[in-house]
Parts: C-alpha cells; structure tokens; sequence
C-alpha cells in the first residue's frame, strides 16, 4: 500500500489573522503555524493506521516554501516515512492541486488522502481538483475508511445521514472527523523525523485563472447586553429576534 | 494564547534569551535544535490540551478514597500518566541505552512547566521520572532492568519516601529500618513514612517506593542512612507489605494523593538496596537541585494558569467606568481598562515570566554543569547550586501573591467554583512546603551557598550580572533599569557581608535568624536581573520586527521590567534594612511572649 497525504501548513487556531493595507494579502508575519488539523488528525492518522496493518509506505506532499517544512517534520514525526516537498507558496487550491497531481501522476500512489478542508480558507477544493487531474474517482468527507485487497469501504456524512461507499484503488478521499483520532509526536519520533528524506521539487508551470482581489474580516461580535431583571420582556425579544434561539 | 500557557514566551526564554539549541554542541544533545525543540514544544501542549487541562476542574472535584486497600482516584489519571510517558518525557534526559531520550534538561523543563499549568496531578509522572532516575544513576543492573523500564513506560508509579512521623526537615532522627537477609542487597524494611506523595493510587500497576531507611547497627544521625527500592508489589506479583494506612486530606491537589504509609507491618517487606550502605541521603542530595526546581515549575505552572484566566476575565468583564467620566450613560469599560487591574494583571506577569525565565536558566545551567567542560562546568554548577533555593523558593512564595491577586481581578467570581481561580488558590500554598519549607531553603542559601568555596558562587552570580548590567547600560530606554540594578546590587554585596561578619562574630543562631528574609531580598534582586535580561532582548529585537503581533510581545516583556523594577524590586530595601539591625527580636523572644 503506497499512500501520499497532503498537508498544508495553515495559522494556529489562536493566531490573530490580519491583512495588507489593501486587504489583498495575508499578514503572515509573526504568525505561528500549525499542520492543518484535518491533515494530521484524520487523513495521516489513518493513513499510518493503514500502513501498521496492511504494509506499505506513507509518503507526505506539501506545496510550501522551506518555512512549510518544520511542519512537514512534524508529520515524519507522527509517522511518515518521507516527504515531497513542491518549491512554490500556495497561490490557489488550483494551483496546488496542479502542483500534487503533477508529482502523483508518475509515482504510483493506491491512495492520496488529505483534509476535508484548511481551517484558513476553508475552501475544501483542492482534493476535487486533484482528483479530476488524476482522472481517479473521489471521495469527501470521508469519517470511516477500509480497505480488503484493492477494495476500499468509507462512510461519509451527508444530509440527515451516513452513506456506505465502495470505490476500488486507486482513489482520492477527503477525511473529516471520525477518520481517526489525533497522534501527539512522541520524543522518538521528533529525534526519527530528522533523519527522514525530504525531496525538494520545483513547481510545475501553472497560469491560475483567478486572482484574489480583497479579503475581509468577519464583523466584530457585540458585546455583552446587560438585561435587568425586572425586564424579562426584553430578555426575551432579545434571545428571539437577535440571538434567534428561541 | 493558550488558557494555561504562553508557547511565545517559553520560545523566547529558549531561544532568544538562553540559544538552547546551541546545547548540542554537545554529543549527548546532538538531536535537539531548535526546531526539535519547537516541535517538542508543541508536542507538550498538545497533550496538555488534550489530556491534561480540561480535566483539572474534575481531578479537583473527585473525591479520593481509600476502600478494602484500594486508593481510587479519577480514572483520567491514568490517560494523563499514559500520555506524557507515551510522550517520552518520563526520564528524558537519561541516555538512549536506560531508556531515555537524552533531552536537554532545559527543554524536559519546559516540558513540565506546561504540564503543570494543565494540572498539578502532571507531577505524578514526573515523581516517577525523579525515583526512576535514582535508580539509574545509583542502582545496580538487576535494579534497573527490573524496575526503571515499567517506570517510563508509565505503568508503575515512582515515589520519594523520606518523611516520618519524627523525622521531616530533621533526616537524621529517622528511624524506619532495614535488616539484613541472606539475599544480598535484600533486606527487610519497617517503620512508617508520612506525606508520601503519590504514595497510593488504582492508575498504576505497582508502586516503587525509593525509600529512606537505616540498616540496623549503622551510625546514628545522616550518615547511617541507606536507600531502597521498596515496591508495593514483588516482581513476582505478590504483595510486599506496603500498607496505606491513610490518605490525607488537603485543601488543594485534591487527587494527587499524600499517604500514610506502613512498611512490615504485619508480614515482610522486602527493600533491595541502591548502591551503597549509608550512601542514601548523598544519593538523594544530588537529586535534590532537580527536585527543588521541580517544585518551583510546578508553582510556576500554577501561577501561569491562574494568570491566564484572570487575563481572559479581564478582557470580558465590563464593569464601572475611568474615574473621569461621571456619565453613568455611557456604557461600562472593560476591567482590563482600569489602573490598579493592570498593576494587578503585571504583578502577576512579572512574577510568573520572572519565574519562567530564572528556572529554565537554571536547568539550563544544569545542562552545562553535567555535560560541559573546565571552567563553563565549574562556573554553571557554582551558579545553580546557589540558585537553586531561589528557584524552589521565588515561584513558592510570590506564586501564592500572585494568585491571589488573580482572585481579585475577578472579584467575588474568583472565589466561586463557576471559575478555576478559587481551585489554584488552594493548590499554590503547598509549593512553599515541597522539598523544605522555605525556612529550610533561606537556611541553605545563607548557611550553606553563600559561604561555599569561600564565596566563589556569589562571585559567579555578580559576574554574571555585571555582564548584563553592562550590556543595559548602553541600551537606550533600559539604562535606567540598569543604574537601579546596580544599586541593588551594591546593596546585597553589603547585606552579604554584614552577615558574614557575623557569622565570624556571633553564634550561628544570629547569622541565620533571619535568613528567610535574606533569601526574600536576595531573590528580588535576582529576579531584577532576570527582566534586566529579558529587556535587553525585547529592545533589541523590537524595532527589527514588523508583525504587530511580535511587536507587541516585545513591548509586554519592557513594560513588565519596568514595572518589575518601579514596584517589586524596592521591596529588597526594607528587607535589608530588617538585616542591617542589630535588634535580634526573634532570638530574644520566649516561647511565652508568644501566648
């Protein structure tokens, strides 16, 4: 079993997100970054569960500039055995969808497996994307996945639901919650992850087709609204009308 | 920002403040750079957050018993023990061949500072680690190939079983046992040990009592002493007479367990011998330094949990308006707004990130000690073995200031158990009594520290701060402090050898009446350099980064010195003036003046 998982580096949950003056561009600078959650927790999760039990190898895939690389360790650090590097920032999922395909099409991957989406952008695109450049049927949201022979068995939520799917390998899937549960690198395997190859490639030519023109903060919440108590009338305008809780 | 921690901070001691990573220049610590170090980091939070602090509230609220000799505690205990030992940081810094990860001690320090802002209960694997580590550095092969694996792999809990009944600060009246057998290095252990932390619990396998105990026809007093690995249970699964006769009741660390224990009390009680007869309080001693700043990170811990919480009220709590504003119309400020929350929220930031900072250099120091060379050796073990009373001391003492002044940002909310402040209120207290009261530790420094090797530490110290008085001298905005330092610093030296004069000229009973004060003024001082230290970073770094964010970190770390050095550093001053007295008031005082 040879599977390749992505992984982007995205901002720590508790970082302070800010833009440029024009608001066209992330302020990236003194930010703290993180392996994007769904990445580690349920797509290599499993994908190193599917390895201790089926054989195989992992392989990690980032489309990143060297900074991207402390978190790529910290994948070789909960299991992974090597990593690809694409030399190129992420301009769009497009873009790095493009840039993953293009290493995977020749490597022979069963399976890539990656995030059901960023918690930067939330855009749940690049799996899609890879996945049509790869011509391999794919799977989202993806919470359960088995593989017997060259058969795979997921559940996926939908709707009010779950559905079953079967799809043979090779595939692409998206991992939600409930793929697997989160591994904390060990001290063993943070001394392992430096010893383990990282491959540096550069990026494919790609023209994006669009560009982001304006990014923009969600509106700050309202404060506190202090109701007194003899004033049970406004209270519940209040939770009716704004909040809409009842 | 975490709810308990700020990673920020603890990368700005390692890497800015002391270049950790420079450690592995040494063979031991060749893997731990910088990003090894960042990663083991996160790694810690990680666990803190997801096993560690969001049960605090229920470890505090489980009611321990003890039932047909079964301690029960919060089951939780056991996926908290599991995981830090998952981890790899019981015994960290023991060698790759005992099992351990050769961590510098500065990062396994960091480790448990973190730990320990999750909950106080993270100290029963590090309790573990301290026993496992006696065995390793003084025990004999079939020791630690039966006890220590077990131990790190977290499975059998480590204890340290000094105290009796009789016999607390004052080891040498200790009575417990040991009588030869025909087995060698077996022998049968009897007596009783009190306050044994960790002592019982059901989230561990076997219990690995490291125990004090006098092998019958030894001398009296300190040197007769020998120490034992005294397990609950026999490597064979039978039971070894290790009875709990009770767990103790606290006002906080509600489910890290102190028991009563009982050694032989109806059957045998087997104890195999570590090392060498009479050998056992020395063993102990050189596991002292890591033990007493253990203490303080488990204090620090505290504080920093307690300040992060008061913090985050703070910042959401809207009451009253600026003393200017008259208007009730308009709507209330965040308390956050208001002076004396500030003088509070820095009190509290200058005294946690002061006490972060002296204890990673400290372990910092002890890396150096244990692995460096000639004069860098000699110097760093000079300057941890003096501040080793301030480490243990500083977080103890001012922690139990800090949090109560957590408690009053939040006002009465602070004293309800709606919010965890009231719970770290209970915790702080006991730090100050860990390892030796602070009596005992005021009476090292001044009885022992200060005097050893005719000064060459206090020496060391003063080198070490001239060198960063010199380098704040010649920063704009900082030089300031650096003038106020000096004084202080002139003012110790005088302290200092006024009561070496007296120790030359009086009864060892006036030079260390008033030793805890000494150790008070003398820790002030200290943790003024310590911000000094921390400030000629901050301004140097400050104007080079862009990030707001970094800016804004940098300017926390100023601000802090300088409220440090306007508000908490003058307190040395009435302390040696307390000292420059010739009145011996307590000397002088009978027990009857005192009903």
């Amino acid at each position: 079993m040879k599977i390749l998982v992505c992984v982007s580096k995205t901002p720590d949950t508790t970082a302070k997100i800010s833009f440029n003056a024009d608001n066209t561009e992330f302020q990236s600078a003194g930010v703290q970054y993180i392996m994007n959650p769904y990445d580690e927790w349920y797509a290599l999760v499993r994908a190193l569960e599917l390895k201790e039990t089926l054989g195989g190898t992992v392989t990690l895939i980032n489309v990143g500039t060297a900074d991207d690389e402390q978190v790529i360790r910290k994948g070789l650090a909960i299991g992974g055995d090597d990593a690809v590097r694409i030399d190129a920032a992420p301009k769009s999922a497009l873009f790095v969808a493009k840039q993953i395909s293009a290493h995977a099409k020749s490597a022979g991957y069963d399976l890539i497996m990656l995030g059901k989406e960023t918690i930067d952008y939330n855009g749940s695109e690049v799996g899609a994307m890879v996945a049509e450049y790869m011509d391999m049927p794919y799977v989202s949201y993806a919470t359960k996945l088995d593989i017997a022979g060259s058969t795979a068995t997921l559940m996926r939520d939908i709707e009010g639901g779950e559905e079953e799917i079967e799809v043979d390998l090779p595939f692409v899937l998206s991992a939600a919650k409930g793929m697997a549960e989160q591994r904390i690198p060990n001290m063993r395997g943070i001394m392992m992850a430096k010893s383990k190859p990282i491959q540096v490639i550069p990026a494919v030519p790609f023209e994006d087709l669009s560009v982001v023109t304006s990014y923009e903060l969600p509106k700050a919440k309202s404060g506190v609204k202090l109701v007194q108590p003899e004033n049970m009338d406004e209270l519940v305008r209040l939770l009716h009308e704004e909040a809409k809780v009842i | 920002m975490y709810s308990f921690i700020s990673s920020r901070n603890i990368r700005f001691i390692l890497h800015e403040v002391l270049n950790a990573g420079d450690l592995n220049r040494f063979p031991f610590f060749r893997d731990y750079d910088k990003d090894a170090m960042d990663m083991a980091i996160e790694a810690a939070i990680q666990i803190t957050s997801s096993n560690i602090y969001p049960f605090n509230k229920a470890f505090d609220q489980f009611k321990v018993t003890h039932v047909n000799g079964v301690t029960h505690v919060h089951p939780q205990l056991k996926h908290l023990i599991k995981s830090i030992a998952e981890g790899g940081w019981i015994c960290s810094g023991a060698s790759f061949e005992n099992g351990g990860g050769q961590m510098p001690e500065v990062l396994s320090s960091a480790g448990r500072l973190i730990f320990y802002a999750g909950s106080c209960n993270s100290a029963y694997p590090f309790l573990t680690s301290g026993s496992a580590n006696l065995i390793l550095n003084f025990g004999s092969d079939e020791l630690k190939s039966a006890f220590v694996p077990r131990m790190i792999a977290g499975e059998w809990q480590g204890t340290m079983a000094l105290t009796e009944p009789q016999a607390g600060s004052s080891l040498s009246d200790l009575s417990t046992s040991a009588t030869r057998t025909e087995k060698q290095g077996t022998f049968h252990i009897s007596g009783q040990k009190i306050y044994i932390s960790g002592g019982d619990h059901n989230c561990a396998d076997n219990i690995i009592h490291l125990t004090l105990a006098r092998i019958k026809g030894a001398p009296s007093g300190t040197k007769g002493i020998s120490l034992f690995v005294v397990p609950k249970y026999k490597l064979d699964g039978s039971f070894n007479d290790v009875k709990t006769a009770g767990i103790y009741g606290k006002m906080g660390q509600k489910n890290y367990t102190a028991a009563h224990l009982m050694f032989g009390e109806s059957g045998i009680c087997e104890g195999y011998l570590v090392g060498e007869e009479n050998q056992g309080l020395t063993y102990m001693f050189q596991m002292m330094n890591e033990a007493r700043i253990g203490t303080g990170l488990l204090a620090a811990g505290n504080i920093s949990a307690a300040y992060y919480a008061s913090l985050k009220y703070a910042f959401e709590r809207p009451q009253g308006r600026h003393p200017s504003n008259k208007d009730i119309t308009t709507p209330q400020v965040l308390i956050i707004e208001h002076a004396d929350v500030k003088r509070m929220l820095l009190l509290q930031k200058s005294i946690l990130e002061g006490s972060i900072a002296l204890l990673l250099q400290a372990s910092y120091w002890a890396d150096i000690a244990a692995h460096g060379e000639g004069f860098e050796k000699e110097n760093a073990h000079l300057l941890l073995e003096l501040l080793t009373p301030v480490c243990k001391c500083y977080p103890s003492e001012m922690g139990i200031i800090s949090v109560k002044n957590a408690m009053q940002v939040l006002g009465g909310a602070g004293y309800c158990n709606d919010f965890p402040i009231e719970q770290y209120f209970r915790e702080i207290p006991i730090n100050s009594i860990y390892e030796g009261t602070t009596t005992i530790h005021g009476i090292d420094l001044l009885g022992r520290k200060i005097l050893m090797k005719q000064g060459a530490a206090l020496s060391a110290l003063y080198v070490e701060i001239g060198k960063d008085l010199d380098a704040a001298l010649k920063i704009e905005g900082i030089s300031l402090y650096s003038k106020k330092l000096t004084v202080a610093v002139q003012k110790l030296q005088q302290i200092t050898k006024h009561l070496t004069d007296l120790a030359i000229n009086e009864r060892p009973e006036v030079y260390l009446a008033d030793a805890t004060i000494y150790l008070e003024g003398f820790s002030q001082i200290v943790i003024g350099w310590i911000w000094l230290k921390q400030a000629i970073i901050a301004q140097e770094k400050i104007t080079l980064v862009d990030a707001v964010s970094e800016q804004q970190f940098y300017s926390g770390k100023i601000q802090t010195m300088k409220y440090y050095f306007e508000y908490e550093l003058p307190k040395y001053v009435p302390a040696f003036e307390r000292l420059l007295s010739n009145s011996k008031i307590t000397l002088e005082t009978n027990p009857l003046d005192l009903l």
